[in-house]
């Protein structure tokens, strides 16, 4: 009697799989996917180019604002306004340096200023941007991001370089 | 013996049924897995990406045409990304890419990048996008120079898509 019972139990124990270790890749996977959808995501600033529409036959009252960025990276508005210092490469991601040049407040001011002038008379704001042949990607993401931050997104893009 | 099966009957409530757990396990697991993969554009790993200070997430990535622009090969700081670059793109002088595998184009090809703008274009007109929602995702490389982003949406111009994103990295 005594010797069967034991048989029984161990047949009864043997089934049971150990699944802890699978429960722990599991999370570890999970883990990993969930700081990899949150963490490494680009992030993106849409334009359109206001030719591709058809426009209006009257002519708008106001006129457009127009930002050059230089070969060096310095930013005007209006062509006489410098709001944007040269692009200063050495400035390290993350660093205050860097932070501080991504913002261009006073062009934020103007286009703000504009946009304001453009709704009181019903009218869409309309920025001309130009740059140099060698200025770099990262000044005009810079002068993008100004114009997201103004909510302005019809801005005419001057794609015949300046020397 | 009427004590042992009571000891026997303690010892199997003690066991936690981890199936449910495990099944809800799984099913955050593929959702992650999925959502990783679908809100994506092609990414480049030749290119060091732009920050901005605004700017909005890319909800979603149907109808986007990716170029990918690039700086020049000897002004690269890093020797590791000039090198990983010349290897994926051994043609002389490639200033753009698709998110496809082509080698890259030059130049002197923006009859070619024109002509795959308006291929994509149609694909996706094919598969019942509207024409609003088709962009041109224009991944810039921090240092390239303004002229060849000039290029790239002439080209993309040409081929009938006048709406532009810049893909960014966020910054504060």
């Amino acid at each position: 009697m005594a010797r069967h019972k034991k048989i029984r139990t161990e047949e009864q124990d043997d089934p049971a799989m150990d699944i802890s270790s699978m429960i722990d890749c599991c999370f570890l996977l999970l883990i990993y996917f969930l700081v990899a959808t949150t963490l490494v995501s680009e992030k993106k600033l849409d334009i359109v180019i206001p030719g591709g529409k058809s426009s209006s036959s009257t002519p708008s009252p106001l006129e457009p604002g127009s930002i050059t960025v230089k070969n060096d990276g310095s930013i005007y508005w209006n062509s006489d306004l410098k709001v944007g210092e040269a692009f200063d490469t050495t400035a390290a991601v993350g660093t205050a340096a860097f932070t501080a040049q991504r913002h261009l407040d006073e062009l934020v001011g103007s286009l703000k200023l504009l946009k304001d002038q453009a709704t009181a008379v019903n009218e869409t704001p309309i920025v001309m941007m130009s740059g140099g042949s060698k200025t770099p990607h990262q000044r005009i993401v810079d002068v993008m991001a100004a114009l997201a931050e103004a909510g302005i997104t019809t801005v005419g893009l001057n794609t015949s370089t300046e020397e | 013996m009427a004590k042992k099966n009571m000891r026997g009957a303690d010892e199997v409530s003690g066991d936690v049924d981890m199936s449910p757990m495990i099944d809800c396990c799984f099913l955050l697991l593929i959702f992650f897995v999925v959502n990783a993969t679908a809100i994506t554009v092609a990414k480049d790993a030749n290119i060091k990406m732009p920050s901005a200070v605004s700017s909005s997430d890319l909800k979603d990535a149907k109808g986007c045409i990716v170029v990918n622009i690039f700086n020049d090969p000897d002004k690269m700081s890093d020797e590791k990304t000039r090198k990983a670059f010349l290897e994926a793109y051994p043609k002389p002088n490639v200033w753009w890419s698709s998110g496809e595998e082509n080698g890259g184009y030059s130049p002197d090809e923006t009859d070619a990048l024109t002509e795959y703008v308006s291929k994509q274009k149609e694909q996706m007109l094919a598969r019942n996008l509207e024409e609003k929602q088709i962009r041109i995702y224009l991944r810039g490389d921090v240092n390239a120079p303004w002229a060849r982003t000039a290029g790239a949406i002439k080209c993309a111009a040409a081929a009938g898509v006048v709406n532009i994103v810049f893909g960014t990295l966020p910054t504060k």
